[in-house]
């Protein structure tokens, strides 16, 4: 059993609450005495975290944790890390849940059948408009894919709409809500003619259980609840592909969300 | 949530039309409230259906609307014949000096209708009311007073459909008899998607939009962002006013689960309310209303809003109640019109927009 010492920039771990998500896997993970030397490098995902990321890689890093990161091409950043054996691993607000595997198993699994797909995120006031339609977007294409002809159709202080549609042609509706009232939460919703699947994607904040609901003739299954938050996850594959040797890939995933991003704007 | 009459004597109920939701919904929803109203008249333009309905309950039958208007034991009419002859229906059962009428949605087709039905109402004072039916759900009207300035504050609406196959209600609800043939719409003709969009928001998205103009203080402005079909039948429809985002989500499907929901969401309170199925006796919607930290859920409660518009309509004909203003229900019907022409304008400009994009 390796232990995989850690350093992390104030942002990182304020956004990512790594201190927590460390001291829940205390055989895995610890602090760095030695910071110059960490084996885990973790940034905040802010404007230019590719480029910080790379230098982390260039610093002898065996993985970096990127929280929350904003739409950036990550093609250099990955070539990086494939040449250096590097893992890197995203923390997304949603996408990184450990329910989105599940999900993900649904969603796709009907995706060719699907008659409508129905996105909502709810976020707290004072969040950017702009965050909130990437992290929705992260979520919708893990558990989706690709959405074709995404378009903005709306967007203002508390909210904003936007249309796409599956590769099936069935259309895809997105909106983003901004308000205190309910948790922050993505809810995804794909109908087909006989029933479909519903996701809700909770924050990280706490280890509430995403839920996963699959309809169809014969009944209703709620796929089994994981109370564990995506921050914590993240962390978990970290260590496995540390172990392992293997390398994750979200960038390349991250790709297609921030292509999806490009195009509305 | 009752609001039981003080009735001396039952009073009797005509209804035009008997067809699946005269038979599914508004006799068993009568059936419920045998001390206050009973069924003394069924017409309907078939008249083994008149019979045959008529002979459930032990009413009157015939094929004529005079035939039922005269009948001295009808004191409240309910229309619930096909939309386009709902606005000559109401004013003919205002100018038969009923005591109450009750049309199904829409009750007029267009404005000008509306307006000579506001007219006739006024100078006959009949009351009249809309078959907005969770409108009258105590679910509903429990949240109202409770929802303080959430109709004033809300930016976002939504409105979700999910309906099973109407028979697979209808048949918990009663025995059906002649229930209408379906055909097989062309997906591919552009006239048949405008027609399948025009028709699922004046017969089914008009069900909550009277529930969403009471939130949307500003619902003359209202624009549509963009509307699409759904296989087999629904729509997803984004609507914005100045100050509101209102989606409509609908699809009528072969699925067993429904979902009938309305929300309404502020920066610092939030409603959602959860309907049950039409047709079936299944109790209020449970509305759930969440202001800053604190959420209270009223219901459910024991009846439907069905049951509660035969309520609202023999306190109407007793004067135990005031009707709804004339205006209101003008509002409602004008939003839902102004939504449907709207939303068919947008098809035909996005399809201008595509055949010239392959020109």
């Amino acid at each position: 059993m390796s232990q995989y010492t850690v350093r992390a920039t104030p942002e990182a771990r304020e956004a990512g609450a790594i201190t927590l998500s460390v001291a829940s896997l205390p055989e895995s993970f610890g602090p760095a005495g030695d910071y110059d030397n960490a084996h885990v490098h973790a940034i905040a995902g802010h404007a230019g975290w590719t480029t910080e990321a790379a230098r982390a890689i260039s610093a002898g890093a065996r993985g970096v944790v990127v929280v929350n990161p904003a739409p950036e091409d990550t093609d250099d950043l990955d070539d990086a890390a494939q040449q250096n054996g590097t893992v890197v691993v995203l923390d997304q607000r949603w996408a990184s849940n450990p329910a989105a595997t599940a999900a993900e198993v649904a969603v796709r699994s009907m995706a060719g059948r699907a008659a409508v797909l129905d996105v909502v995120a709810t976020a707290p006031l004072g969040t950017d408009i702009g965050a909130l339609i990437a992290d929705q977007l992260a979520a919708v294409v893990r558990l989706a894919g690709p959405l074709g002809n995404l378009k903005l159709l709306d967007r203002r202080q508390n909210g904003y709409t936007a249309t796409a549609v599956l590769a099936n042609g069935a259309p895809v509706a997105l909106q983003g809500i901004i308000s205190d009232a309910r948790p922050a939460s993505v809810n995804i919703t794909m109908l087909t003619d006989d029933g479909g699947a519903r996701v809700t994607l909770p924050d990280p904040v706490a280890a509430w259980p995403a839920t996963v609901k699959v309809t169809g003739p014969q009944g209703e299954l709620l796929v089994p609840t994981i109370y564990e938050s995506a921050h914590r996850t993240t962390w978990r594959r970290l260590k496995e592909h540390l172990d392992a040797g293997t390398l994750p890939s979200d960038l390349r995933q991250f790709a297609a969300v921030s292509e999806a991003i490009a195009s509305l704007t | 949530m009752s609001s039981h009459t003080d009735a001396t004597r039952i009073l009797g109920v005509g209804i035009l039309g008997a067809g699946p939701v005269t038979q599914a919904i508004h006799l068993p929803s009568l059936a419920r409230l045998g001390h206050i109203l009973a069924v003394r008249h069924i017409m309907d333009v078939d008249p083994t259906v008149a019979e045959s309905v008529a002979a459930r309950v032990g009413a009157a039958h015939s094929t004529s609307i005079d035939a039922l208007l005269g009948d001295p034991d009808v004191d409240i009419v309910a229309i619930c014949s096909p939309h386009q002859f709902h606005a000559e229906q109401v004013i003919a059962a205002c100018r038969a000096g009923k005591k109450a009428v009750l049309c199904e949605k829409p009750f007029a087709m267009n404005a000008d209708e509306a307006a000579r039905i506001s007219a006739v109402s006024q100078e006959t004072a009949v009351p009249i009311i809309v078959g907005a039916m969770h409108t009258f759900d105590p679910g509903w009207i429990a949240a109202s007073e409770d929802w303080g300035e959430l109709p004033e504050h809300a930016h976002t609406i939504r409105s979700s459909i999910v309906l099973p196959p109407n028979a697979r209600f209808e048949d918990f609800a009663t025995e059906i008899i002649t229930r209408p043939a379906g055909a097989a719409p062309d997906y591919s003709d552009p006239e048949v998607i405008k027609g399948a969009l025009r028709g699922g928001v004046m017969g089914l998205a008009i069900h909550d939009l009277p529930l969403i103009r009471r939130f949307t203080p500003d619902f003359k402005d209202v624009e549509v962002l963009e509307a699409r079909h759904v296989r087999p039948f629904g729509y997803v429809i984004s609507l914005r006013t100045p100050t509101r985002s209102i989606e409509l989500r609908a699809a009528m499907n072969n699925t067993w689960k429904p979902e009938w929901s309305f929300e309404a969401v502020s920066d610092d309170a939030a409603l959602r309310i959860d309907f049950t199925p039409s047709y079936v006796q299944a109790g209020s919607a449970v509305a759930t209303l969440t202001q800053g930290t604190r959420t209270t859920v009223h219901g459910p409660f024991e009846h439907n809003g069905y049951e509660g518009e035969w309520r609202e309509l023999a306190a109407l004909a007793t004067g135990e109640k005031q009707p709804p203003s004339a205006q209101s229900l003008i509002d409602d019907l004008t939003f839902a019109l102004d939504i449907a022409e709207a939303t068919v304008t947008h098809v035909d400009t996005r399809n201008a927009v595509v055949e010239g994009a392959r020109a």
